[in-house]
Formats: C-alpha cells, sequence, structure tokens
C-alpha cells in the first residue's frame, strides 16, 4: 500500500512539473498533422480563392502587413511602418532589411513591384491571363507601383480606398519571390516560395503538402519542425483520425459530433464567433423573385432559429442581415425577418402567388465553412417552404460546376456563403450588392443604383466613423429589398489534441502555424 | 409444334416451382411489391414530415426504424422507399429491354454491315464500367431519380442487344424459320412471332438478373448525390445521408442498407431459378 502511494505521490509531482513546464516554456520540435477536407487547388497566393489553399500560403509566405494573432488589426510584417498622404492616394511603405526568399533571392522594393505588377500589368511578361481571381478586388484600384529606393515602395492609387491596407493583409497579397516566378513561370503554382516560416518540401495531390521550418526566418524560428496538410474528405473520418491521435488538429466538425469532442478528454474544441453568412441567392431578375413581396415572404417562411439551434446544433446563429454582428459597422438595430409564415403567405398574396409556386433551389452537397450541414439546409428550407406552399425543387451540383453556373445566374434560387477576407464590411457589401460584381461575386444579380453609390462612396472616404454611417445605411436598404433569404452566421470551431499549444483562431480562417507548438 | 413449345414452358414453370431458393426470392419479391403497394395506407408517418425534436431518435415501437436527423420516420421512408426502387428497376430494365431487343433483333437477322454497326456501338459502350457509363450519362443529362433511371436504362443496352443477336443467329438458320420464309412471311412477322418467342428465355433470366443490378446501380447514383433529390425518400439517398450519423445513429444507414440487399437478393435468386428452369441440359 505504501509502495502504491509513494508512486503515486511520484507520480502527481511529475505531472505537476510537467505542468509546470508546458505552461511557461514551449517547446520546440515535433511534426504538426492539419487535416482538411479538399486538396489545394494552387499554391501561388495570387492564384487561388480556395481557402484551403490559403492555410498553407499563409505559412510560406509574408505579405507588406499583417493581421495581428487572432484580430483584423493590422501590424507590421514585411513591411516595417508606412504612410498615406492627405488625399489617401499615395501610399509609402518601409521594407524590413536583411530577409531572403526561400531560395535565396533578396526580399526588397524590386520583388515586391515585380509581384504586384505580375498581377495588374497585362505587359508584365510574367503577367496570366485570367489566372489571379483575386487581384481586380485587391490590387484594382493601384494605379501604379514604383521603388523609391532599394526598401521603399510606393503606390499610387486610381481613387482613395479605405480599405488598402488590410487588403495588403490578405493571403492573396502575399509576396511571392521574382526568380522563383522566372524559374518556374505558369508552374509557379507548384513551387511556392517565399518568405514565410516555413519552407514548402512537397505535395503529393489529393494526400497531402507538407513544409519544414524555416531556421532563418525573420520574426523566429517556428516551435514546430514541421507541419504536414493532410487531406482526409469526410467529417466523420477526420474526427476518427483525430480521436487515434493520427491528426493533431482538423477542420470542418459535424454539428452532431460537437458533443463527442467536448466529452473527450484528449480532444480541446476552439471556439469564436464567425466572419460569415450563409444566404439563398434568389435571382432578382427572374420570376418570381424578381418582385420584392415575394423574397420577403422567403424569408419570413424560413425558420432560421430552428435550423441553428436543431440542424446545425448551435454551431450558427440566424442572420438578421447581410453582415455577422461581429463585424464593425453591424447594425444591431436591425430586426431581419424572424420566423413568421403567417405573414409569409399574406405577403405572396399580395404579390400575386396566393396559390403559391414551384422553383428550382440548388445546392452543394458538402458541408462548408459557413453551412456545417451541407445539402441538408436545403432540405430543411424546402420543408418550410411546404408550409407556405411554395414548391421547391433541389437541384444538387457539382461544385465545380455549381460555382460556375452561379456566377453565370443560371439559377433562380442557389445556397451561397461568404467567409470575410479582411474584416472589412466592404468585403461583404460591396461583394454581394455593387451591380458591377453581376457576373462574379453578385449571384443574386441585384441592382440598387442608391446603394452602388453609397458602396463606392465609402471605399472612398477613410473616416471609420462617416464609413460605418454608410454601411449601416445600406443595410437598411439590402434588408428591406431582401435580395437574399440571409440564414445564418456559423461560428469558427477547429477541433485539436489537448497537447497543441498556442493555436489561436483567426477570424479570416487562415490557419497559422508559426507560433504553434506540441507538448511532446 | 405448338404443342411443344407450350411444353417447353410448362416444363419449365414446374421446375421453377420446385426449386426452393427460387421460391425465397418469389417471396422476397412478392413482399416488397406488397409493401410498395400499400406504402400509403401501411406507414405511420408522412414520410417527408419533418420535426427537429425527434431527430435522430433510435428505433423503438413509436418509430420502428428509428428516426433521422430531420425527425422524419425512417420506416415510413422506407416504406415509400420500396415504391421507388421498384419503379427504377422497372422502368430502367424497360427502357434497356425494348431498345436493346430491338437492336438485338435486326442486327442478328439482316446481319451484314448494319450487324457489324450496331454490335460494335455495343461493344463501345461495353468498354466501360457500368457505374462510369452511368455517371458520364448523367453528366449531360443532370441529376434527378428519372434521368438516373434514363442513364441506367441506356447502360443496361449492349447486354441485352448481346444476347438477343445470339440467340437470333442459332434461330435463323432452324428450319421451321426457313419454312416460315419459304411461305412467303414478312420479315416483320417472322422476327416477332417466331424469333423473338424463341428468344425470350434468356430475355427474361436476363431482365430479372438486370432489374437488381439497376436497383443497386440507381442507389449507386443516388447515394452520390446525382439520383434522386431531396426530400425523396430513395433508399440510396437514405443511406448516403445515414453515413454521416453511422456512429451515433446506425440505424439510418443500416434499414436502408438491408433494404436494398434483401430487394436484390430476391431479384437475384429468381433470376437464377429461372435460369435453371429454363437450360434444356439441366433435366428436372
Amino acid at each position: 500500500m505504501k509502495k502504491v502511494i509513494s508512486l503515486l505521490l511520484v507520480l502527481v509531482m511529475l505531472l505537476g512539473i510537467a505542468g509546470v513546464s508546458s505552461a511557461e516554456e514551449p517547446q520546440y520540435g515535433g511534426t504538426l498533422i492539419y487535416a482538411h477536407g479538399a486538396d489545394a487547388d494552387a499554391l501561388d497566393p495570387h492564384m487561388t480563392l480556395l481557402g484551403t489553399s490559403a492555410d498553407i500560403i499563409v505559412n510560406v509566405f509574408d505579405g507588406l502587413v499583417r493581421f495581428e494573432r487572432g484580430t483584423t488589426k493590422i501590424e507590421p510584417a514585411l513591411a516595417t511602418s508606412w504612410n498615406v498622404s492627405d488625399d489617401g492616394l499615395i501610399w509609402t511603405f518601409n521594407l524590413r532589411k536583411g530577409v531572403k526568399f526561400h531560395d535565396g533571392t533578396p526580399f526588397n522594393a524590386d520583388a515586391v513591384v515585380f509581384d504586384i505588377e505580375r498581377q495588374i500589368n497585362p505587359n508584365h511578361p510574367y503577367y496570366l491571363e485570367g489566372k489571379f481571381p483575386y487581384a481586380g478586388f485587391s490590387l484594382g484600384m493601384i494605379e501604379k507601383v514604383e521603388a523609391v529606393d532599394e526598401y521603399t515602395v510606393k503606390f499610387t492609387l486610381k481613387h482613395p480606398y479605405a480599405p488598402f491596407l488590410k487588403n495588403l493583409a490578405m493571403f492573396a497579397t502575399c509576396i511571392v519571390s521574382p526568380e522563383a516566378v522566372k524559374k518556374y513561370g505558369e508552374e509557379i503554382f507548384k513551387h511556392p516560395v517565399g518568405t514565410g516560416a516555413f519552407i514548402f518540401e512537397e505535395w503529393v495531390k489529393d494526400d497531402h503538402i507538407t513544409v519544414v521550418a524555416n531556421e532563418d526566418y525573420w520574426d523566429g524560428r517556428p516551435y514546430v519542425d514541421k507541419v504536414i496538410f493532410k487531406v482526409i474528405p469526410r467529417n466523420e473520418v477526420r474526427l476518427l483520425e483525430l480521436e487515434k491521435g493520427n491528426i493533431h488538429i482538423m477542420e470542418g466538425l459535424n454539428p452532431t459530433d460537437i458533443k463527442k469532442v467536448k466529452d473527450n478528454p484528449d480532444l480541446k474544441l476552439l471556439e469564436q464567433p464567425g466572419l460569415n453568412i450563409g444566404y439563398i441567392a434568389l435571382h432578382n431578375e427572374k420570376k418570381p423573385f424578381d418582385n420584392k413581396l415575394v423574397r420577403q415572404a422567403m424569408n419570413y417562411a424560413i425558420n432560421k432559429e430552428e435550423i441553428c439551434k436543431y440542424l446545425m446544433k448551435d454551431q450558427a446563429i440566424p442572420a438578421r442581415g447581410p453582415l455577422p454582428p461581429t463585424i464593425w459597422s453591424y447594425d444591431d438595430t436591425l430586426k431581419g425577418y424572424p420566423y413568421n409564415p403567417e405573414k409569409a403567405k399574406e405577403l405572396l398574396k399580395e404579390a400575386g402567388y396566393g396559390d403559391g409556386f414551384t422553383f428550382t433551389l440548388r445546392t452543394y452537397s458538402a458541408p462548408r465553412g459557413y453551412n456545417p450541414v451541407g445539402a441538408r439546409l436545403a432540405t430543411a428550407i424546402q420543408q418550410y417552404l411546404k408550409e407556405i406552399g411554395v414548391n421547391a425543387e433541389i437541384e444538387q451540383l457539382e461544385w465545380g460546376t455549381y460555382i460556375k453556373e452561379g456566377k453565370a445566374g443560371k439559377h433562380t434560387a442557389a445556397l451561397f456563403g461568404w467567409m470575410a477576407d479582411n474584416g472589412d464590411p466592404d468585403n461583404f457589401l460591396n461583394v454581394f450588392f455593387n451591380s458591377a460584381n453581376q457576373g462574379s461575386t453578385n449571384r443574386a444579380f441585384y441592382t440598387n443604383e442608391k446603394v452602388d453609390e453609397l458602396l463606392i462612396k465609402a471605399q472612398k472616404l477613410s473616416d471609420e466613423k462617416e464609413r460605418e454611417k454608410i454601411y449601416k445605411e445600406v443595410q437598411k436598404i439590402v434588408v428591406e429589398d431582401a435580395p437574399f433569404v440571409f440564414l445564418n452566421h456559423m461560428k469558427q470551431m477547429l477541433p485539436m489534441r489537448t497537447n497543441v499549444k498556442n493555436y489561436v483562431l483567426y477570424p479570416t480562417y487562415n490557419k497559422f502555424f508559426h507560433k504553434v507548438w506540441l507538448e511532446q | 409444334m405448338r404443342q411443344k413449345s407450350e411444353s417447353l414452358w410448362t416444363l419449365s414453370y414446374r421446375k421453377f416451382c420446385r426449386n426452393r431458393t427460387a421460391m425465397v426470392g418469389v417471396v422476397i419479391l412478392l413482399f416488397f411489391t406488397v409493401v410498395a403497394f400499400l406504402a400509403p395506407y401501411i406507414s405511420p408517418y408522412d414520410p417527408l414530415e419533418q420535426s427537429f425534436i425527434k431527430s435522430l431518435l433510435p428505433p423503438s415501437k413509436e418509430h420502428l426504424f428509428g428516426t433521422d436527423e430531420f425527425g422524419r420516420d425512417l420506416f415510413s421512408r422506407l416504406l415509400y422507399g420500396a415504391r421507388i426502387s421498384l419503379q427504377i428497376g422497372f422502368i430502367s430494365v424497360t427502357i434497356s429491354l425494348v431498345i436493346g431487343v430491338t437492336l438485338g433483333l435486326i442486327a442478328g437477322y439482316y446481319g451484314s454491315w448494319l450487324d457489324m454497326v450496331i454490335m460494335r456501338v455495343m461493344d463501345l459502350m461495353l468498354c466501360f464500367p457500368y457505374i462510369l457509363l452511368a455517371l458520364v450519362i448523367m453528366a449531360i443529362l443532370g441529376p434527378g431519380l428519372y434521368n438516373a433511371m434514363i442513364a441506367i436504362g441506356i447502360v443496361y443496352i449492349p447486354t441485352f442487344a448481346r444476347i438477343v443477336r445470339s440467340s437470333v443467329l442459332t434461330i435463323k438458320e432452324e428450319e421451321y424459320i426457313k419454312a416460315v420464309k419459304s411461305l412467303g412471311a414478312g420479315d416483320l412477322r417472322i422476327l416477332l412471332k417466331h424469333v423473338l418467342i424463341n428468344a425470350m428465355a434468356p430475355i427474361i433470366i436476363q431482365a430479372t438478373l438486370s432489374i437488381g443490378r439497376a436497383i443497386i446501380n440507381a442507389a449507386g447514383l443516388s447515394f452520390l448525390g446525382l439520383g434522386a433529390q431531396p426530400p425523396t425518400p430513395e433508399w440510396g439517398a437514405i443511406l448516403s445521408n445515414g453515413q454521416t450519423f453511422l456512429r451515433d445513429a446506425p440505424w439510418v444507414a443500416t434499414f436502408p442498407g438491408i433494404a436494398i440487399a434483401l430487394l436484390v437478393l430476391g431479384f437475384n435468386l429468381v433470376g437464377d431459378g429461372l435460369r435453371d428452369a429454363f437450360d434444356p441440359k439441366l433435366k428436372r
């Protein structure tokens, strides 16, 4: 008995020591395995729209500025300081000295100019027509970019553009080694060479991508030696691997599995309100959704509270308008469209659809960052609509076709969603509702001249208070016009093993592994 | 001659009735047919009615097979699903039967370049695995239950065409065909009244076996999200949906799986029984 007690005591002491040391001192070494549902499509920051690609990109590359850990505030990265002229047109950045790309190319003003120009200047020798999906949005306002001296870069904008700095913190504007671009040409998307915390090692398509620690990283060597991004398509299989300890962190959790993670002592669940929205784009130019009353009726008819609570198991909150509540300029006086089938029926009658109607509701099948239940969301919506006499025929399409046809407006109504790129309301409102974005991100084909005007005006203001006022006005108009059915905002949830330390969620969803360490 | 052909059918029928496994198949098929017809009368709940409070309940007295994530009664959904699966089997096989038999008759009877063209196209179709070819056709037609039936119907055409053609090749050399021909019968009459009737046995066997396979393939397409669209209670679609809850609510995937397996088994047993019954080499 004594022996047992003393043994226990020793054990407790050992555990205590381990606990203390882990809380205080990060450990170096180890391989961290992160699993996601789909493979990256391109590892050049400028050549992808996918979050799964961005998660690797942000660890291999740096931008001129970056988001402070876990926020959408800006802090220096490859630029140490910057200033902007009074008219908001000229931005000057002082660059960090002594930084080298992973291939040994020195980082300097010429490298920045080269990389920006290759995205926006069609005469640049390495410009690729139609291959840079973000450039129009992130850099389209740039008139010219010049190297003032070796470590100073000057941007001249066509018009003042308030979210400029935030755009430069996005994954899509990270800086790529010019020598690598020259070496690989169009194939650069397979050979990422940046200045980031990790160096790209290998990419086995649809299986895994490996990056290793950059010993000479300007912001200090990362704690782990290696990060492997593994592809495991199904959510429930990924969770099994996590429970078994074969992987450390995973994205994509089925709502029905939340409890399992919370109850497991080997796992922890990081949570954060998400900067995203899930919505139905009602094609505003097609019958019957060209009628505002019908669109409002659709909004009233769907019980968002019930969907969030039961179907998504509180993994999401109901949406009242286009903006998530945690973004600045969110209008918390908005009531949105609380569930009210009677009102919906009245509106339909008023619109001349008293007997209901039939339409095709398009959906994707797999869960996504703004919808944890995939196509099942459409099934739930279908039942609610049936109650007001509207018959929704569900059509599931493969993701590639789905997005292509969604951009082209082939749908009558389709489920979509959006996740913040830079934490600016412009990145939601302008993306969805500016009529200039029809054919790309304005999937409701919504046109309102007043809204267009307000959105452009807000971009040109630098005073956040003024912008906030405008964005609140836009929210009022848009909620009244109801081009979407505003559905839900999903929480960001990331299950991981308890031995993963110092991991921080970012509102932009990117996964940063620089400061993460593993308890051995 | 008439006398003789009748006795072949009766002989086969008797042989078939004596085949115990075949009878098990018949019972299974009868069971599912009755269930399919009576679904609206015997199902305890509306298969589409959702009630989130009752989601993913385990099997109980109230819900014999439990509920799915929308709180829909799984038992009722499976009952209605029997209608859909049988429909898929019969409609898709009818499509392949009509087209395949016609092509086979033409190819076998007329021969020469017609035979050459038809059979090479059939060979080409046979080059692809069934499900792959069905996927390609679905990609062209778009998703949906009826398109799935058409796709599967098209996929099985070559099998029927080949079987019929080879039967026709032997039958058309028979004395009685030559006799009818010399009596001045037209091609159509010969083909339908004499050739087709005598090629019937293998066609029936193939059709029965194909129905089973068609049901499995349709379930496969629905499993991939291409066949039946929600909220249609198609078995393959329910099974696919149940995957997600396999650890917490295994009943959602288990029961449709059993249903598919049973129904297909029924068709296979009957098909095998028919083959044995029609085979003149197997005596009694």
